[in-house]
């Protein structure tokens, strides 16, 4: 029997994980302006490595979001 | 430092009670020690112990007895420590003042600002939670990173294209990160803040909420510190509860380092508030 509709289940996944990524990278956002928000609160010293960090996720969303742009 | 690097086992204790005897004061001396290391608390007239493997029965009573000047010279004395905190070189040698940003407990804090700060508020105390309450989230982040590897030779995600097995390893780094940063940050911005003026609970909660609440130093009416567990006794934390007359009814100091001297620190203020009104000197 001949299927009617052929429809492959992987870029309905891509789909997904892209929307996904792409959620992580607005979680990611407001986590650098959380930190920012906090440190502007409250100063100990750390301020700098801290935004650093945040910043560093941030471009780790980002990046994976892209290579998986890429290679799915 | 010989103390938590080697086992005690390779110590050459004696035999019979002196050995007991060693044993018992080495134990003592290091207790104390390591509460110190947890905290990045900064004692610099303590000498280190030698490290010589014997220990004989008056050096072990000497351990004991500076074990205790170490708690001893901990005491808190607000209306001494005020004036010595006024002079940035006399503060350095207050005890439990330290420059660390990791720290949990930092009495007379110079590096330390907050957002709602008076002009002329002391900080007299800064503290978070003890260090060693990370532990748990810490182990749970080592075997989340390493859960890759493990599972590696289980087929569970073969039935994947292997493009998809690699950004679903991706996926899972990412979560371990948000899980790192969320515990760290959590734990890092939740600080209790103790001024000559008031008390201060700032929270941080799951990365997107947070709440900063103050309650007057003569607002205090009731102030209760908790210790109990084994881990709370061996690493001498706890959790010091404040009730208050103020809108906020109660605080909690949850998990904070010597809880009994945040108590009397608490105590001592309240008593200097009560003598600042008597004497008409309230701001």
């Amino acid at each position: 029997m001949i299927p009617i509709i052929d429809i492959s289940v992987w870029p309905v996944v891509k789909v997904f994980i892209i929307i996904a990524f792409g959620l992580y990278i607005a979680f990611a956002l407001v986590v650098v302006r959380q930190v920012q928000l906090m440190t502007d609160t409250l100063e100990v010293g750390f301020e700098g490595p801290l935004r650093f960090l945040a910043i560093m996720h941030l471009l780790f969303a980002i990046s994976v979001l892209i290579f998986a742009l890429i290679i799915l | 430092m010989r103390a938590f690097t080697e086992p005690v086992g390779s110590m050459n204790w004696r035999s019979g009670p002196e050995g007991v005897f060693e044993f018992w004061s080495f134990f003592s001396y290091n207790q104390a020690r390591m509460a110190d290391i947890f905290v990045g608390e900064k004692l610099k007239d303590k000498k280190t112990p030698k490290s010589d493997t014997k220990l004989s029965k008056h050096q072990g009573s000497e351990m004991v007895s500076e074990a205790a000047n170490v708690s001893e010279k901990f005491e808190p004395d607000i209306e001494k420590d005020i004036k010595k905190a006024e002079k940035t070189t006399s503060r350095e040698h207050l005890p439990g003042h330290t420059h660390n940003p990791l720290s949990s407990y930092d009495y007379f804090p110079d590096n330390i600002d907050f957002e709602i700060r008076d002009r002329e508020e002391k900080i007299v105390l800064f503290l978070r939670k003890h260090p060693i309450t990370n532990v748990k989230w810490i182990l749970i982040t080592v075997l989340f990173i390493l859960a890759p590897f493990l599972l590696g030779s289980f087929p569970i995600l073969d039935f994947l294209p292997s493009n998809f097995q690699f950004i679903a390893v991706l996926g899972w780094y990412l979560i371990t990160t948000a899980f790192i940063l969320e515990n760290f940050l959590s734990w890092y911005f939740n600080v209790y803040i103790v001024t000559d003026e008031r008390i201060i609970d700032i929270d941080f909660h799951n990365l997107l909420y947070k709440e900063v609440s103050d309650a007057n130093i003569d607002k205090i009416q009731d102030v209760t510190y908790k210790m109990g567990g084994v881990a709370r006794t061996f690493f001498n934390y706890g959790d010091v509860e404040i009730q208050t007359a103020s809108e906020v009814p109660n605080f909690e100091f949850a998990a904070v380092p010597y809880p009994d001297k945040v108590a009397k620190i608490l105590q001592e203020l309240r008593i200097e508030e009560e003598q600042e009104k008597l004497e008409g000197r309230v701001r």
